[in-house]
């Protein structure tokens, strides 16, 4: 259970895990004494002597809206007890004495839980079970058997030990998690074996090396026992033989209501007492698809009944020492982990016969987000998220009124008799109902939005000089979200955001941002005016105030089908294929919500289905504009597997031509159709390759062109079938993860985005582009030394037709010569453009001593957690050749315009770092230099020629999660918007600073991206750009333009 | 990669990884068949084109020369389909411009009218202006003229003339075109002039002296005004013979 779903729940362990290395020295003495202890009635624990029995839970602290990346411990003191008190306040109630968490609850928090609500924690770290930084390095899948992995490990357990042996409330030690389901790594040696003994191959190296932890741990903390959380009982022949120090058996069960003949097995294999770290049931009944308390209370009386009669003096085996339920909350993000995280998906993930209740043939009955004995409830006014108990709550409340070992045989029969489980549902019926009629669940409901209101003060220097004070514009804006859910039948559910406009500040140029498009427009008409004797039509300028004042802002609904399930999006994050084999980029990513929001783009529209049961590993995807920039479109993908290799197959076919964009660099683009098949197989010495066709544009055959030889002779040509294909092959090496990537792609074979190694943040300036017409090879490496990493990459590119100069034409005596001109997407099947020829390198270095918040994650600049951190690099293009010409959309007309000239032949280059400081846990700052020479990127004529030799200074400093001053400097640096570049509009200065305190609001706490976006929020932003002649405002605005932005937010 | 995938993973035979990388490399070093770098036997050379001489103009689609329609670019007998014609650009006035450069080097004539038509029609297609319209016009008008002989082309070269003409007045009623009058001309200093194209496009249909060409609408001149009203326009006739210059056309009927 927890062993399948929890893949991500390492990174905010690891996370921890690292904090907790971090903290402090503090040694919390005087712990308790924690003993095993035998005789002929069986196994006991002991603490201080004194006979203890576990009646534990899982516990974990995630609320709505938030998933596996959300830091409790990151928040203040206050916060921290304000959230422990509830929850464990409420576990008291119910009787727990133990908690095991997956979070690693720092030791002085562990003291507080122990000394405020009497209860204490298996501290359990995961020991590599989902990945471990090895030597700066993220392994995903720990390979046991590495002799520095295993050094490692044993260390980082032994820094554990010693930091919580002392600590008050610590109970015992316990690693990893169903770590024995884990053995995915691969090695020539152990693949060499029969498949049948790989795996038990695999687990000796685990079980040695859990022996080497654990017997190095009790010589550092002699006063608890070590366990391990083992999967079931599987390997428990290994477990005997190589595990003498182990004190007490602890394993993960999922049988169903009894745990069979588990008892007697672990007594005669073992002889150790039994504990189970997970266990239990989840409340969502998926044949009758609702909430479903009384089977979980049902499953959960049954299993603690016989735990009780296997407990010491029972007369039974009486190794039974206590067991932790999971779990004590639901948990929202386990479904899609990064979406709905406001929504409980009723989505079974695997199925499992033990639970009668809902299991059928061929159907998961297993639902993630549904086994907290709690449900998890919306946040209350202290900012804790509130628990709802369920009928479990109340029933292992009454079950742990006493402890088996308070009890004989007939005690235990006559506690689980007086169980009324009727009275005790009805109860836990009543809390839902009430819960929900609090929640007010309707099929429509408004769950929250915000207000924004801004008032901005502009001034340019030349109406200053001429007017004075008078020449300062004013204007205010206010702008509401409305979020409301719906949920119109079990198996439909959704959400959506309504905008509202208000007034509409003017802050052009200097800001573009959502909202403009209600501010007022010119349209002309034409009226008759009196001139005299006559009435003459002229045209009169009418101005419009109140366009566009209500719209959708996003959209998104989900169906669960029998065959598949389908997702209806609009302009909310959809993310590319890249990791499901679309290696060509056909379908590109479209997460920059906010980015598109400034020209009021709506990508990505559409409609996905995603194939179930035997339409399972197929794909359908079509609408209006799937990613930003797409012509209205349906894609097919289909997966399979056949000869070792994983294949993917996508079809891609344009409906319709876009008939508009939203700004001049959102041209449209001509239909278009591809078909791409991409194989790929990773062996067992680490050695992945990829393998790739491509057959795009075939609408284009035939299409005739231009291309001029290098004598200068113009010749006309057409697009031949071949022109249409594409190739591409990678290799990558599991040393330094060298890889080798050779393309070729005909004239018209143009592939979609080209995915960089780290994603967004990858600072590589490589000119990667996905247009045909080219043959290029790229290669590069990720060297690891320490905590520092060395990126080198090179890139070179020919392109199989260049570029067309502009040849002036001719007519003499009768004779054309008709010259020739820069070709563009639009009039030309093809055109030099991104894909223009290159020769690149580049360096970066990279220096992050926390390998568990990746330096180049999306939202680094939220969860990075060194001390200090930095990278720094550049990269060296020659662009030996000129481009053709690009294009811009012209919005009176609705068409792509040319530039009509192509981009000089260049070189350019670029030089960054930044750098990621945290001096003290309430405060960070960072910062970003560039220093570059670049390009325009369409207009080859103005300033400079096109060409940008510029500086970039960039920070953000945050204290105490509240206060935020951020802000740039440019010299000489295009604009800040694309089209700034694309027209070669670039300034002596830029500058901007913000300063922002976030207020809270109800249910909000800091230090993620959520929180920060969910905040209430009050700012002042100030902005300057001086303007110099060639700048297309300077002779009408003088020497600069600047503007002062007072803003506030207020989120409900 | 799909956990089957990792579970089922063998060594990779260094010789199979070699025979793919190579692979990858030649595809990418020496090209494919036929999708490699362009040599002289791919296309036609497009270095010089012969303009037209004869005056039978094939029409294209129906309405060629006459915007929107645009299916002159695609004419296999336009010999300015890939030619970069340039225009005059108000925002850029400094920037050269070859569209009036290359007109004049077209052979005055019957034998310069159909590679006039091409030129402008080009141009019209490329650049939708009152200019262009007129001027393509103007040049079915010189073919109707200097074809008369060929009868089939007759009658559907006039029409051609007049749908032209029209789109003028429809399309582009208040367009003008600039010209130089420079000293040659008498002019001193040289100075730009405005030629109103409505009131040319009325005069053409109305005199025969305005063009020196046959009149589209033959008969009398009264049946080329009633044409304009069947257009929805209404013409005034210069009286300033020769100048012509104080016709008035105005939109719908006084």
């Amino acid at each position: 259970m927890a062993g399948i779903s929890l893949t991500k729940r390492i990174q905010i362990a690891f996370g921890l895990f690292a904090l907790a290395l971090c903290l402090p020295q503090v040694s919390y003495a005087q712990s308790d004494v924690v003993t095993t202890y035998k005789d002929e009635n069986g196994w006991q624990l002991r603490v201080n002597g004194e006979p203890y029995y576990m009646k534990g839970v899982v516990w974990g602290y995630t609320p709505r809206g938030q998933n596996y990346t959300y830091n409790l411990f990151g928040q203040s003191d206050d916060q921290i007890r304000k959230i422990l008190d509830y929850d464990f306040g409420l576990m008291a109630e119910m009787g727990v004495n133990t908690i095991r968490t997956f979070t690693m609850i720092p030791p002085k928090w562990v003291t507080y839980i122990y000394e405020e609500h009497g209860i204490m924690s298996i501290i359990n770290p995961l020991m590599g079970r989902y990945g471990y930084n090895i030597n700066g390095k993220w392994v995903p899948f720990t390979d046991y058997s590495d002799p520095a992995t295993r050094e490692i490990l044993k260390r980082d357990m032994q820094v554990f030990v010693e930091r919580y042996k002392d600590t008050k409330g610590v109970l015992m030690f316990a690693f990893g998690n169903e770590s024995n389901y884990g053995l995915s790594w691969s090695s020539f040696e152990i693949e060499n074996l029969p498949e049948g003994e790989q795996n038990t191959a695999k687990a000796r190296y685990l079980y040695s090396l859990f022996e080497e932890v654990i017997a190095a741990g009790k010589a550092i903390a002699p006063n608890q026992p070590f366990t391990i959380v083992n999967g079931d009982l599987q390997y428990i022949d290994l477990i005997q033989e190589l595990m003498p120090s182990l004190d007490v058996l602890g394993s993960n069960v999922y049988r169903g209501k009894s745990f069979t003949d588990l008892w007697a097995v672990a007594e005669e294999k073992l002889d150790l007492p039994v504990a189970f770290f997970e266990f239990g049931s989840d409340a969502f009944n998926a044949r009758s698809f609702q909430e479903d308390q009384l089977n979980q209370a049902l499953i959960l009386k049954d299993q603690w009944e016989e735990m009780y009669r296997k407990s010491y003096g029972m007369g039974e085996e009486g190794n039974s020492i206590g067991a932790f339920i999971f779990e004590w909350r639901d948990e929202w993000w386990k479904y899609l982990q990064i979406e709905q995280l406001d929504i409980q998906n009723t989505n079974a993930s695997w199925a499992n016969q033990g639970y009668e209740f809902d299991w059928a043939p061929g159907q998961n009955n297993m639902n993630e987000e549904w086994f907290g004995i709690v449900a998890l409830g919306p946040t209350n006014s202290d900012g804790v998220s509130t628990a709802r108990p369920r009928t479990a709550f109340y029933v292992m409340q009454q079950i742990f009124t006493k402890s088996p070992l308070e009890l004989d045989r007939d005690g235990v029969d006559r506690l689980f008799a007086g169980i009324n489980l009727e009275l005790l549902d009805l109860k836990g019926e009543v809390g839902q109902l009430a819960a929900e009629s609090a929640e007010d669940k309707r099929l429509l409901r408004l769950t929250g939005g915000r207000f924004e209101g801004e008032m901005v003060l502009k001034g340019a220097e030349k109406s200053i000089d001429e007017e004075g004070r008078d020449a300062l514009e004013f204007s205010d804006g206010q702008s509401v979200f409305l979020d409301f859910a719906f949920e119109p039948n079990d198996k439909t559910k959704g959400q959506m955001t309504v905008n509202l406009l208000g007034n509409v500040a003017d802050k052009q140029p200097l800001e573009f941002s959502y909202g403009d498009r209600g501010r007022p427009v010119s349209v002309l008409t034409e009226q008759f005016i009196q001139i005299g004797d006559e009435q003459v039509l002229v045209e009169v300028p009418v101005p419009f105030n109140d366009q566009e004042r209500i719209e959708i802002y996003d959209f998104n609904a989900t169906y669960e089908g029998e065959n598949a399930d389908i997702e209806a999006f609009y302009h909310t994050s959809r993310f590319h294929w890249g990791y499901e084999g679309d290696h060509w980029g056909l379908l590109r990513e479209t997460t920059d919500i906010p980015g598109m929001d400034i020209w009021n783009a709506k990508a990505p529209y559409g409609v996905e289905f995603t194939g179930k049961g035997k339409f399972k590993n197929m794909t359908f995807l079509i609408g209006p504009e799937v990613y930003w920039g797409a012509n209205p479109k349906a894609m097919f993908k289909y997966d399979f597997r056949l000869a070792n290799f994983d294949w993917t197959f996508i079809h891609s076919h344009d409906i319709a031509r876009r008939t508009t964009g939203v700004d001049t660099t959102d041209i449209t683009s001509r239909q278009n159709s591809q078909t791409a098949i991409t194989a790929e197989r990773e062996f067992a010495n680490g050695i992945k390759l990829e393998l790739g066709g491509l057959f795009s544009s075939p609408d284009e055959i035939e299409e005739s062109f231009e291309r001029v030889d290098r004598a200068g002779n113009v010749f006309l040509d057409e697009i031949e079938f071949e022109d249409t294909l594409g190739f591409r092959g990678k290799i990558t090496f599991p040393w330094q993860e060298t890889y080798l990537k050779a393309t070729h792609a005909g004239l018209v074979a143009d592939a979609g985005t080209v995915h960089r190694t780290f994603g967004i943040m990858d600072p590589s300036r490589l000119p990667n582009d996905g247009m045909g017409n080219k043959q290029e090879v790229e290669a590069g490496m990720i060297v690891r030394f320490g905590d520092y990493m060395l990126m080198p990459r090179v890139l070179y590119r020919d392109n199989l037709v260049h570029a067309n100069p502009f040849i002036e034409p001719r007519i003499e005596n009768g004779i054309l010569r008709p010259g020739t001109t820069p070709r563009d997407t639009d009039s030309d099947p093809f055109a030099v453009l991104g894909n223009r020829e290159a020769r690149s390198a580049e360096l970066y270095l990279t220096y992050d001593p926390t390998g568990a918040t990746q330096f180049y994650d999306w939202d680094n600049d939220w969860r990075e957690d060194a001390k200090f951190a930095y990278n720094i690099g550049g990269t060296y293009t020659r662009f030996p050749t000129k481009t053709d010409s690009y294009l811009f959309f012209f919005d009176p007309l609705r068409i792509n315009v040319p530039f009509g000239e192509g981009l000089a032949a260049e070189d350019v280059w670029a030089v960054s770092s930044r750098i990621v400081m945290n001096p003290n846990p309430s405060s960070r700052y960072i910062f970003r230099f560039i220093r570059g020479f670049e390009q325009s990127t369409g207009n080859p004529g103005g300033l400079n020629d096109g060409n940008a030799d510029y500086f970039e200074f960039h920070w953000r400093a945050e204290w105490n999660r509240k206060h935020f001053f951020s802000g740039f400097y440019k010299n000489d640096a295009f604009g800040p918007y694309d089209f700034f570049r694309q027209f070669n509009l670039q300034y002596p200065h830029q500058v901007q600073m913000d300063y922002s305190m976030l207020l809270g609001g109800s249910g909000v706490q800091f230090g993620s991206i959520q929180d920060e976006q969910r905040a209430t929020r009050v700012g002042i932003r100030a902005q300057y750009r001086s303007l110099q002649e060639g700048n297309e405002t300077f002779e009408q605005d003088g020497d600069y333009i600047f503007q002062t932005i007072l803003y506030f937010t207020y989120q409900f | 990669m799909t956990k089957l995938n990792r579970d089922k993973a063998q060594p990779a035979g260094i010789k199979l990884l070699f025979a793919a990388l190579l692979s990858s490399v030649a595809l990418v070093t020496g090209g494919c068949s036929g999708g490699g770098e362009r040599d002289e036997n791919d296309g036609t050379l497009l270095n010089t084109i012969t303009l037209p001489t004869d005056v039978v103009l094939n029409l294209a689609c129906e309405d060629v020369g006459v915007w929107p329609e645009n299916c002159v670019l695609d004419d296999p007998e336009n010999p300015f389909a890939t030619t970069p014609i340039s225009e005059f650009d108000v925002n850029n006035p400094n920037d050269p411009f070859n569209k009036l450069e290359l007109a004049a080097r077209i052979p005055e004539g019957p034998s310069g009218a159909k590679a006039r038509f091409y030129l402008w029609a080009t141009a019209l297609a490329r650049r939708p202006s009152g200019e262009n319209q007129y001027f393509t016009a103007l040049a079915l008008h010189e073919l109707f003229d200097a074809n008369s002989n060929v009868l089939n082309q007759d009658e559907l070269v006039r029409e051609q003339a007049k749908k032209a003409y029209r789109s003028v007045l429809e399309n582009f009623f208040g367009g003008v075109a600039v010209r130089t009058c420079r000293v040659v001309d008498g002019c001193d200093p040289p100075s730009n002039f405005f030629i109103q194209l409505n009131e040319r496009v009325a005069d053409n249909l109305y005199r025969t002296d305005a063009t020196g060409w046959r009149r589209l609408v033959p008969g009398d001149p009264r049946f080329a005004i009633e044409l304009l009203i069947d257009w929805g326009f209404t013409y005034d006739p210069c009286t300033d013979l020769p100048a012509c210059t104080n016709g008035v056309v105005s939109v719908g009927e006084f």
